[in-house]
């Protein structure tokens, strides 16, 4: 990924990831965790701001620090950590609001030509999934990292 | 690898932090687990395409 993004800290199983968002209102610890569903395998990708405190996460939060391109850089980085480690896993994002969901959208987008090399991406709409375009509003969005089959022929 | 392909990196350089342990076990996020796992109960998932080389 060319874009900038933040250092990035987990614990060894990369299922919970940490960095500091850097902006006008100051250091944000920011908290990425990978939940496993009740299907095995597929995972809910979820971020949100880290209470220095009390360590206590707030997902609807809306930080405005100035750096919400480089905040999703930094998560579309640790999908690409986690599924480093976790290579057949899902992962599954839904927003808290349908402003968070747009938000996840643009995200997509942004980066979608450089993920799509890497990452089946589907979009949730009218309870059904199909594969994920841009300008279209879904309701929830699933990863899964491609396996690319040789045949040697 | 060297630092400029580092650097180029799609998977990031990651620090582990044994502190971080703890948050595996707290429920976080619970609502959008719980979203999550009503939509893979009513919609399941998507057939996966498969991406197919071919080399001679």
């Amino acid at each position: 990924m060319k874009l900038p993004r933040y250092q990035l800290k987990a614990e060894k199983s990369l299922l919970v990831f940490e960095f500091v968002s850097e902006g006008p209102k100051g250091q944000i610890p920011k908290l990425v965790k990978f939940t496993e569903t009740n299907l095995k395998g597929l995972f809910n990708l979820a971020f949100g701001d880290k209470d220095q405190h009390t360590d206590e996460i707030n997902d609807s939060v809306v930080s405005n620090n100035g750096d919400s391109e480089k905040v999703l850089s930094t998560v579309v980085a640790t999908l690409y950590a986690f599924t480093d480690k976790h290579p057949d896993a899902y992962v599954l994002a839904t927003g808290s609001t349908k402003s968070r969901i747009r938000l996840y959208r643009m995200g997509i987008t942004k980066y979608f030509d450089e993920i799509q090399k890497d990452y089946h991406i589907y979009g949730l709409r009218n309870e059904a999934w199909e594969n994920f375009e841009k300008e279209i509003n879904y309701e929830a969005f699933l990863a899964k990292r491609k396996k690319t089959i040789k045949f040697a022929l | 690898m060297n630092i400029k392909q580092l650097n180029k990196s799609k998977v990031p350089i990651v620090r582990i932090d044994n502190s971080l342990e703890k948050f595996i076990k707290i429920p976080l996020f619970q609502d959008k687990v719980d979203k999550a796992n009503e939509i893979l109960r009513t919609v399941g998932l998507p057939k996966l395409q498969t991406t197919k080389k071919h080399h001679r």
